[in-house]
C-alpha cells in the first residue's frame, strides 16, 4: 500500500512574512521550508509504514521548483519517494486549485491506500484541503487525528476535541489528517540524510497528471485576497513589582477587569 | 640444623612453584590485555613523537601534578610509587637470598646511597600505604548497603573494595619483609667486629636500631629469618602477580603498567588534559569533514556504538582506571543525583571490553545508581551498557578529565557515544530535536529570525561597524567582536554584549562585528553529538570570516571562545580568539580603561563562578579575578569549588536546552555554594552561566545578584568618568 503524504513548502512562520504587490505571500523570504504541521503527517506516515508489511511512503507537493527543499526534508526523514507537481500555470492558485492538482496526482499514482495531510497549512491556514481531497476522491475522511494506526485492514484514528475522545475507523482507501498532538516529528539521523541523497524527486507538469490549466492559477481562484492588514504591535503589558504584598489589590483589580 | 635446612628447602620449592605459576598467569593476562587493546580502532597520532611524549609522561608521573588538589594523597602515592620501582631489583635478589641470606645486589648492594634510599622508601612506603588505606577506609562505602546505595559522598563508591585492600596489603607485607630482612641483616653484620662497620647505622640508618634486639640470636637463626622473609616477600609478590594476571579487569593494579602507557599516549602532547576542543569524529580512521560529504562511504558509521569501535587509546583508558573516583567526586551530574558517574561509565566500558562480567561492587553500584539499566541485553552500548539518562546527563564540564590521574578522556568518549546516538540512531532527548531544527534552519538555538541577530546594538550611543557593510576588511579593526547567540538574542546576554561593546568603545578599541552574517558557533550541536549540524554552522562561519580576512576575535561567551578558537582549527581555520575578560584586563593594564572601585560604604563581597569552558577547558582563571580585584578593591571570596576545580552551572554539553528532571538541579547546588560565601554578588563570565545562576537565584528569597564581569567593569569605568579626580585604583 502506498501512503501518499501531501506536504506544503511554506515561508517560515517564525520569520517576518512579506507580501507581494498582488497581495500574495512573498516567496522571496530567506527561509521557506517544509510546513511544520505537515512534518507531523510525514512522521505519522513513517510510523504507520513501520507497522505494516508492504507500505511505502510517497510525499507529494504542489509548488514552485524550490519546493523540492520540502520534499528533500521528507525524504531525509525516511519517505521512499517524492513527487513535485510544478507548473507556471499553478501560481496564484487557491485551496481549490491546489486540491484539484493533488486529486489528479493521487489518481495518477498507483495503489494509494491512504492520503495523509497535516491539519492545516502554516501560511494560508485554510485547513480545508483534507476534506476537499476526500470529497473529490470519494473516500472517507479521518480528520484531526491525534493517533493513527492501521489494524486488520482498518484505518483507525483517535481524535480529541472539546467534547471528548472519539475513535473513528474506515477501510482504506481513506484520507487522514493529523494534528500537532500526534507525536513529535523525527530529526533525521545523518545516516538518513546520506541515504536521502540517493533518492530522487520526480517533477511532473500539469499535463502529465492530466489537469487542465483552467482549473488552477489566480484566474481560477475562488478566494480573492482583497486586503492585507498587519496586526498592531502588541502594547507592552503592565508590570507589577511587589515584594511585601502591598499590591494585592492592584492584582485583584486587574484580574477582575480582565475576566469581566 | 636439619630443621633449618628443611625450612629453607620448603621455602625454595614454594617460592619457585609460586613464581612459575604467577609469571605464567601474568604473561597470559598481559597478552590478553594487549590483544584486547590492540583490537581497537586506530587512534592516530598517539604513539609519536616519542621525545615530547616521553618528556610529558615523565614530568607528569614524577611531579604527580594531577594530584594537586589532594596534597596528602599526592605525597603518599608518590612515595609508594617510588618504593615499588626501587623494590623490583630487591625482589630479584630475594631469590638468591632464600639460599644465601648474605647475598647483595650486584653493583649497588652495600652502597650507602642505595641502602639509605631503600630504607627511607621502605619505611616511607609503609607509612604511605597505611595513610592511603586510612583514606580509603574513611571514604568507605558499600554499594550493597541499601541505605547508602546512592552514597555519592564517597569517591570510592563502586570501586572494587577487595582488590584495593588486597593491593594495599601486598605492598604493606612486602615492605615489612624488606624491613625485617634489613633488620636481621644489620644484626648479622653489626655484632661481629670485622663486619660491624658494614652493619652499622651508616648502612642501615633506620633498621640498625631494631637490629640490636636480635644480636643475641645465632647466625644460623638470623640467616633462617632472612631466608624466610625473602621467601615470604617472593610469595606475596607472586600472589599479587598471579592474581593480577588472572584478573585482567583489576585495573587498580594494572594501572601501574597501563597508566604509564596511557599517560604517554595522552591526547595533548604538551601535558594538558584532554579538554578544550572535542576530539574530531573519525570515520574510517580519518576526521569527518562535512565538505567531503560526497566521498563518504555508503555504510560509513558515525561516533561509537559498540565497544570495538573505540580506538585502542579508549580501550587503554578503560583498562587503566585506578578506580580512585576523583572524577566521580567532582562530577556535577553525579553530585546532584543523576545516574552519571564518569568512573562507573569507565568501569562499565572496561568490563564490557573484557566480556561484560563485573565485580560485585561494580555491579551493585552500576545497578543501584542506574548507570546501567537492568534491561535485557541487546546490541550496542546504549542503552545496554550505558543508561541513556547517564549519557545525556553529562554537561561536558571536564572536571572528570581534569582530575583523572591517568589521563582518561571521559568527555571525548561521552561525546563519541552521543554522536552515534544522534547521527546513526537519531535517538536523543526530545528537546534536542527542536534545538537541531532551529540550528539547521535559523542558525540559533532559539529559532529566532537571523535578521534579529544584530538587534542587540539598537539604541547604543555609538556606531557598531558591521563587516561587509561599514567596513570592508577585518584588517581595518583591532578585533572582530564575536557576539554569539546568547549575546545576540538572550536579554541578559544582549546587555552583556552592550556593556562590553561600550567598554571597547570607551577604550578606543577599533572593532567590528559580523552582524547578521554570524551564525551559531555550533557548540551545543557538537557537544550533544550532532557533528553534522556543528560542522554545517562552523563551515558557514569560517567562510564568512575568510571573506573579511578575520584573524583576531574577542568573544564574551566561553563556549564561543572554545569553539571558534580551538575547534575551527580542526576544520582548517585559524584565529586568535580571546575572551572579553582577557581583553578587558589588558585594556586596564594599558591604562585605556580606568575603573574606580565603589566608595567604601557601597562595597560588597563578590564571588566568582568559573565557567567550565573558560577555566578548565581554556585555562583562564586569573584574568576575571584580576578584573574583579581591580573594580571591587578587594579579592573575590571563593566558593568551595573554584578555579580548575570549579563546579558547572549545568548548561554545558547542550544541557542548556534540555529539562533537568533527574535528581536535584545543578544550578541550585552551585547557588548554594555561592550563598555560603556570604557574597552579595556572583560574577561570572559566560552567558550560559549567567542564565543558569540567574534562574537559580530567582528561585530563592535572599540570593546574591548574578552578573557578568563586564557589567562590574563598566560600572567602575563610569564611576571613574563621573569623578575624574578620584584615584584610579584604591590601595
Ligand atoms: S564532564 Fe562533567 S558532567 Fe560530564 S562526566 Fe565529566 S564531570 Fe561529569
Ligand atoms: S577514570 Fe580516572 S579519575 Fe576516574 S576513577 Fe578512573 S582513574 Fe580515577
Amino acid at each position: 500500500m502506498k501512503i501518499l503524504t501531501c506536504v506544503k513548502y511554506v515561508p517560515d512562520a517564525g520569520d517576518e512574512v512579506g507580501f507581494d504587490s498582488d497581495l500574495r505571500l512573498g516567496r522571496t523570504g530567506p527561509s521557506s521550508k517544509l510546513s511544520e504541521l505537515d512534518e507531523y503527517a510525514v512522521e505519522q506516515a513513517l510510523r504507520l509504514k513501520a507497522t505494516m508489511d508492504d507500505a511505502t511512503v510517497t510525499v507529494l507537493s504542489v509548488g514552485p521548483a524550490d519546493a523540492e527543499v520540502a520534499l528533500r526534508k521528507a525524504l531525509q526523514m525516511g519517505a521512499d519517494e517524492a513527487v513535485l507537481i510544478s507548473d507556471g500555470a499553478i501560481a496564484g492558485s487557491d485551496v481549490f486549485g491546489t486540491a484539484a492538482v493533488l486529486i489528479a496526482a493521487a489518481k495518477h499514482l498507483d495503489e494509494v491506500g491512504l492520503v495523509m495531510c497535516g491539519m492545516s497549512s502554516t501560511d494560508a491556514g485554510v485547513g480545508a484541503l483534507p476534506a476537499l481531497l476526500a470529497d473529490a476522491l470519494g473516500w472517507p475522511l479521518l480528520s484531526n487525528a491525534a493517533e493513527v494506526s492501521v489494524e486488520d485492514g482498518q484505518a483507525r484514528i483517535v481524535r480529541t476535541d472539546e467534547v471528548g475522545t472519539r475513535v473513528v475507523t474506515a477501510a482504506p482507501p481513506a484520507v487522514v489528517s493529523v494534528t500537532d498532538q500526534s507525536g513529535e516529528p523525527r530529526y533525521p539521523s545523518f545516516k538518513d540524510v546520506l541515504a536521502a541523497k540517493k533518492k530522487s524527486v520526480t517533477t511532473l507538469g500539469l499535463a502529465e497528471v492530466g489537469v487542465s490549466a483552467d482549473l488552477v492559477g489566480a484566474g481560477a481562484a475562488r478566494v480573492q485576497v482583497t486586503a492585507v492588514v498587519r496586526n498592531p504591535e502588541r502594547a507592552a503589558g503592565r508590570v507589577i513589582v511587589d515584594v511585601d504584598g502591598s499590591s494585592v489589590d492592584d492584582i485583584v483589580e486587574f484580574l477582575a477587569a480582565a475576566t469581566k | 640444623m636439619k630443621l633449618l635446612l628443611f625450612v629453607v628447602a620448603i621455602a625454595v620449592t614454594v617460592a619457585v612453584a609460586v613464581t612459575l605459576a604467577a609469571v605464567a598467569l601474568f604473561v597470559r593476562g598481559a597478552l590478553t590485555l594487549y590483544r584486547r587493546i590492540a583490537a581497537g580502532a586506530p587512534s592516530p597520532g598517539r604513539l609519536g613523537p616519542v621525545g615530547p611524549r616521553l618528556g610529558a609522561m615523565i614530568t607528569e608521573i614524577l611531579s604527580h601534578r594531577r594530584f594537586s588538589a589532594r596534597p596528602l594523597v599526592r605525597v603518599a602515592h608518590w612515595v609508594v610509587m617510588v618504593s615499588f620501582i626501587l623494590l623490583v631489583p630487591t625482589l630479584a635478589i630475594a631469590y638468591v637470598q632464600v639460599l644465601a641470606p648474605d647475598a647483595e645486589l650486584p653493583l649497588v648492594g652495600g652502597w650507602v646511597v642505595w641502602q639509605w634510599l631503600l630504607e627511607l622508601f621502605s619505611v616511607g612506603g609503609l607509612l604511605a600505604i597505611v595513610t592511603l588505606f586510612v583514606v580509603r577506609l574513611r571514604h568507605r562505602s558499600d554499594p550493597d548497603d541499601a541505605a547508602a546505595a546512592r552514597d555519592w559522598r564517597s569517591r570510592f563508591f563502586g570501586s572494587t573494595r577487595w582488590q584495593a585492600y588486597f593491593v594495599e596489603a601486598v605492598i604493606a607485607v612486602v615492605l615489612v619483609c624488606v624491613l625485617v630482612m634489613h633488620t636481621l641483616r644489620s644484626a648479622a653484620l653489626a655484632r661481629y667486629p670485622e663486619t660491624a662497620a658494614d652493619g652499622g647505622w651508616a648502612h642501615y640508618p633506620l633498621t640498625f636500631w631494631a637490629g640490636q634486639l636480635f644480636w643475641n640470636l645465632s647466625p644460623a637463626a638470623l640467616d633462617a629469618g632472612i631466608s624466610t622473609a625473602a621467601a615470604l616477600k617472593i610469595i606475596t609478590s607472586m600472589i599479587w602477580l598471579g592474581v593480577v594476571g588472572y584478573a585482567t579487569t583489576m585495573s587498580v593494579a594494572w594501572h601501574r603498567f597501563l597508566g604509564v602507557v596511557n599517560v604517554y599516549a595522552r591526547r595533548e602532547r604538551d601535558g594538558r588534559p584532554a579538554l578544550g576542543a572535542a576530539t574530531p569524529m573519525l570515520v574510517d580512521g580519518k576526521p569527518f569533514d562535512i565538505r567531503d560529504i560526497d566521498d563518504l562511504d555508503e555504510d560509513a558509521t558515525f561516533g561509537i556504538g559498540s565497544i570495538d569501535e573505540f580506538g585502542w587509546k579508549g580501550l587503554l583508558d578503560f583498562a587503566s582506571c585506578t578506580e580512585c573516583g576523583r572524577c566521580q567526586d567532582l562530577c556535577p551530574a553525579w553530585n546532584t543525583g543523576k545516574p552519571l558517574s564518569p568512573k562507573l561509565v569507565t568501569l562499565a566500558l572496561r568490563d564490557q571490553a573484557a566480556g561484560g562480567a563485573h565485580t560485585g561492587d561494580v555491579f551493585a553500584a552500576l545497578r543501584s545508581s542506574g548507570v546501567q539499566p537492568a534491561g535485557a541485553a541487546e546490541a550496542g552500548l546504549v542503552p545496554t551498557v550505558i543508561n541513556p539518562d547517564a549519557l545525556w546527563a553529562c554537561t561536558t564540564c571536564g572536571a572528570c578529565t581534569d582530575q583523572c590521574p591517568v589521563d582518561i578522556e571521559h568527555v571525548d568518549h561521552l561525546i563519541n557515544l552521543r554522536r552515534h546516538e544522534v547521527m546513526v540512531k537519531s535517538d536523543f532527548p526530545e528537546e534536542f530535536g527542536s534545538l537541531y531544527g532551529n540550528l539547521d534552519t535559523k542558525g540559533n538555538p532559539w529559532g529566532l529570525p537571523p535578521r534579529q541577530r544584530f538587534d542587540w546594538a539598537k539604541g547604543l550611543e555609538f556606531e557598531v561597524p558591521v563587516l561587509g557593510v561599514d567596513v570592508t576588511s577585518a584588517a581595518e579593526v583591532d578585533y572582530v567582536l564575536w557576539v554569539g547567540c546568547s549575546g545576540a538574542y538572550d536579554e541578559k546576554g544582549k546587555k552583556t554584549t552592550r556593556a562590553f561593546a561600550e567598554l571597547l568603545h570607551l577604550a578606543g578599541v577599533r572593532f567590528a562585528v559580523l552582524g547578521e552574517a554570524e551564525t551559531c558557533c555550533g557548540d551545543s550541536a557538537r557537544r550533544t553529538g550532532n557533528e553534522a549540524t556543528y560542522q554545517g554552522l562552523a563551515v558557514q562561519n569560517i567562510e564568512t570570516m575568510a571573506e573579511f580576512g578575520v584573524t583576531k576575535v574577542v568573544a564574551s561567551c566561553a563556549h564561543c571562545l572554545n569553539t571558534v578558537g580551538r575547534e575551527y582549527a580542526q576544520l582548517g581555520a585559524s584565529y586568535t580568539v580571546e575572551h572579553h575578560t582577557q581583553v578587558l584586563n589588558r585594556l586596564i593594564r594599558e591604562g585605556r580603561l580606568n575603573p574606580v572601585a565603589p566608595p567604601e560604604e557601597e562595597r560588597v563581597a563578590i564571588t566568582y563562578h568559573d565557567p567550565c569552558y573558560l577555566g578548565r577547558h581554556n585555562g583562564e582563571t586569573s584574568a576575571p579575578r584580576e578584573l574583579l580585584a581591580a573594580v571591587a578593591a578587594a579579592p573575590v571570596v571563593e566558593m568551595e569549588h573554584h578555579g580548575t576545580q570549579s563546579m558547572c552551572c549545568g548548561a554545558g554539553g547542550g544541557r542548556m536546552w534540555a529539562e533537568e528532571s533527574l535528581g536535584t538541579r545543578i544550578n541550585a547546588a552551585r547557588m548554594d555554594e555561592a550563598v555560603a560565601t556570604g557574597a552579595a554578588t556572583v560574577a561570572t563570565a559566560c552567558p550560559f552561566c549567567s542564565i543558569m545562576l540567574g534562574d537559580a537565584a530567582a528561585g530563592r528569597d535572599a540570593a546574591p545578584a548574578v552578573t557578568d564581569v563586564a557589567h562590574l567593569v563598566l560600572a567602575g569605568v563610569k564611576r571613574g568618568l563621573d569623578n575624574p579626580t578620584q584615584p584610579k585604583t584604591e590601595d
